[in-house]
């Protein structure tokens, strides 16, 4: 569905992505995890659009990431949902304004139209209680999964997680996982960065290693976590399962 | 030094002042208005990633807020008539008020861009990402998110600039509009003492800012309660 070739980002003089290539199948999990600046957000972020590569191609479903076609680009970006790691909900709106915006203002659906579906997304989240509510009144956990919820009113076919839990008070962390983790159970292809190693083995298919932005080790995430191949990625693990 | 002053002080030249104020009340604020609009374009201008774009805003803002606005206003009373003489062929006068909105406006569209624009880049940079990843438009992120977000942030200095404006409309006096302080002076020059009415002018003007900046206060007050 995604499929990532030798893509290279740089920042000023830190080359963040170095000539990382990947490839996630439809209802895929894939978990990319790694110490801190290791790129792999950078990589999240390359394959949304949020940043412009300077070198490789991204294909989704086979078909290039074209810049210069900017209206095919936003057409296939718009199958991708994003969540960040700070929310990045509008609050300036409710809950169900964050929802509908995008419904109404990109899709042209009709107000009602909108609605009904920011509702079936909420209630699936089980925040329809705060649809009126703004985000300031949200707990982290909560703004959380009315971001999720937001990217799901756009019918994504892949979902991009971008450490969504890495800004959450503990006892938040669960509530989202377990809305991702339902989301993973019913076919959705995921990307996931996260620092959160118990979500890796057990909601992803395959895991990602990467340092100093390339990657060091791909596998399956049972095999990974249990038998990690590589030096550095033991080493990781080491310094993270507790 | 009030020698006149009882004969001034009456219901009539009270009157004809605050007429004179509600001019430069309504000169200020349809200033702000029209500056409101020149400068959210300016700023959109000035954040955008077009050069040219950025070049015209800049000259804009960097012209209009190097040079003095009696300037400025004299160079469209008498230029312009003019120009428009010289390409239509019969003379051409200006109404004095309208002389004194475009420039206001003018003039205070330049702040303005600098205030929009600091608003702008005041709102998080995530707030851009998010529209990204929905799907909307440069404008409409503006629109629906940055600008709604911003203009909470500009509001008290929007009100400065309010301020600003109608005591700045003190000058088109210069063009023989008869504002507030052309008002004041008008009826100086028919009692032959100006102190009186130059000090209920000020008495005026204290009293059109003073309840503006207290309104603002409770406005911040009211919008701060949403953070």
């Amino acid at each position: 569905m995604i499929r990532v070739e030798h893509i290279t980002k740089q920042f000023k003089n830190l080359i963040a992505v170095d000539d990382v290539s990947l490839e996630v199948k439809k209802g895929e999990v894939v978990c990319l995890i790694g110490p801190s600046g290791s790129g792999k957000s950078t990589v999240l972020r390359c394959i949304n659009g949020l940043e412009k590569p300077e070198k490789g191609q991204i294909y989704f479903d086979d078909e290039l990431f074209d810049l210069k076609n900017k209206e095919k680009y936003n057409l296939m970006r718009r199958k991708m949902g994003f969540v960040f790691q700070h929310f990045n909900l509008f609050p300036n709106m409710t809950v169900l304004q964050n929802l509908t915006l995008a419904p109404i203002q990109v899709m042209k659906m009709s107000e009602s139209e909108a609605t009904t579906i920011a509702e079936k997304y909420l209630d699936r989240v089980g925040l329809l209680d705060k649809r009126d509510e703004y985000p300031n009144k949200l707990s982290g956990g909560q703004k959380q999964r009315v971001a999720i919820a937001r990217s799901l009113c756009l019918n994504p076919e892949i979902m991009l997680f971008d450490e969504p839990t890495s800004a959450l008070d503990p006892e938040m962390i669960i509530e989202v996982l377990q809305v991702m983790k339902e989301l993973s159970e019913e076919g959705m292809t995921m990307i996931v960065v996260t620092h959160e190693m118990g979500f890796a083995k057990t909601v992803a298919n395959r895991v990602i290693f990467l340092e100093n932005g390339q990657i060091i080790e791909e596998n399956d995430a049972r095999a990974f976590f249990d038998n990690p191949q590589t030096e550095r990625a033991q080493d990781f693990l080491n310094k993270v399962m507790y | 030094m009030f020698s006149a002053f009882d004969e001034i002080v009456t219901v009539s030249n009270l009157l004809f002042l605050l007429k004179g104020a509600g001019i430069s009340l309504g000169l200020a604020a349809v200033s702000l208005f029209f500056g409101l609009i020149l400068g959210i374009i300016g700023a959109a201008c000035k954040i955008s990633k077009n050069r040219v774009l950025q070049i015209i805003a800049n000259v804009y803002v960097e012209v209009i807020r190097g040079t003095p606005m009696l300037l400025q206003i004299y160079l469209i009373f008498n230029v312009v008539p003019m120009i428009v003489s010289y390409f239509t062929g019969s003379p051409f006068r200006m109404n004095y008020y309208l002389i004194g909105i475009i420039a206001m406006s003018i003039n205070s569209g330049a702040y303005q861009v600098e205030l929009i624009r600091s608003g702008i880049n005041g709102v998080d940079k995530g707030q851009w990402e998010a529209c990204e990843t929905i799907g909307l438009s440069y404008f409409q992120t503006l629109r629906f998110v940055v600008l709604p977000q911003a203009f909470k942030r500009i509001i008290p200095p929007l009100v400065s600039e309010f301020i600003t404006l109608i005591k700045d409309s003190s000058l088109i006096s210069c063009i023989g509009a008869i504002e507030l302080m052309n008002a004041s002076k008008v009826l100086g020059n028919q009692y032959y003492e100006y102190m009186t009415p130059y000090c209920l002018a000020g008495v005026y003007y204290l009293v059109m800012t003073l309840t503006i900046s207290q309104i603002s206060k409770a406005l911040e007050r009211k919008l701060s309660e949403s953070d």
